[in-house]
């Protein structure tokens, strides 16, 4: 085999490995809320933990999926937030968290279910709440804030 | 991005923070980019991220056309 041949065959096995674990990892959230860890996609798919690690980092270079700085675990699969933001979404048999207000909306868009968002005026702190139901929402009168240009968004996502 | 009671809090948020003032979208139009942005079924293998064409047609068709939301 030619090293074009193996570099193309390579290319192609961590493909098919990116599409099943972000299949995977998306499949999982939208079933508990949050993301799985390396160790938990390391023993359902029967993978190293070592390779699910340099899986999440191509697909984080692919903007697939926002970890964690230090540990590596997933942070965002976006809508949904890995750790507690202050967009908490009720929604079906749990509650989850956002990114923030796009994203907690994202989550009742996405698991296609009727949702309460429970949030604060990022000013003030004065409680908000919004709900999903038919294909509307409703709820506390406000605006969003979008306080980063588009172009820059991936500068810092966290940050947006 | 966070959600404010009115343009009066995200003012007043931008001044304690030291921030210029972004875009500010209503309700409405948030709602509409999550329904646009997120239907696709991201746990289908088949799934992929918006081309940049794609993802600014999305902004433009809720009326996000200032140069704030060009993407590149």
């Amino acid at each position: 085999m030619s090293l074009a041949h193996w570099c193309a065959r390579l290319a192609r096995v961590s493909h098919d490995l990116d599409v099943r674990v972000r299949s995977h990892v998306y499949g999982v959230t939208m079933q508990r809320g949050y993301p799985p860890t390396i160790a938990e996609i390391s023993a359902a798919l029967s993978l190293a933990q070592a390779d699910v690690r340099a899986t999440f980092e191509r697909l984080a270079a692919g903007r697939a999926l926002v970890l964690q700085p230090g540990s590596g675990e997933i942070l965002m699969a976006e809508p949904f937030s890995a750790v507690p933001t202050p967009f908490v979404v009720e929604v079906g048999g749990f509650s989850c968290y956002g990114n923030c207000i796009w994203d907690a909306l994202g989550v009742a868009v996405m698991l296609k279910q009727e949702a309460r968002i429970k949030t604060a005026c990022g000013d003030c702190g004065m409680a908000l709440q919004l709900t999903v139901a038919g294909g509307l929402v409703a709820g506390d009168a406000g605006v969003a804030h979008f306080a980063v240009p588009a172009r820059h968004w991936w500068n810092d996502v966290v940050f947006t | 991005m966070l959600y404010f009671r009115s343009e009066e809090h995200v003012d007043r948020w931008c001044r304690q923070w030291k921030l210029e003032r972004g875009a500010m979208l209503t309700l409405d139009q948030v709602w509409q980019l999550a329904k646009a942005w997120y239907s696709p079924d991201r746990s289908d293998p088949a799934w992929r991220r918006f081309t940049v064409d794609e993802a600014e047609a999305i902004l433009t068709g809720i009326g996000l056309t200032a140069p704030f939301w060009n993407l590149l």
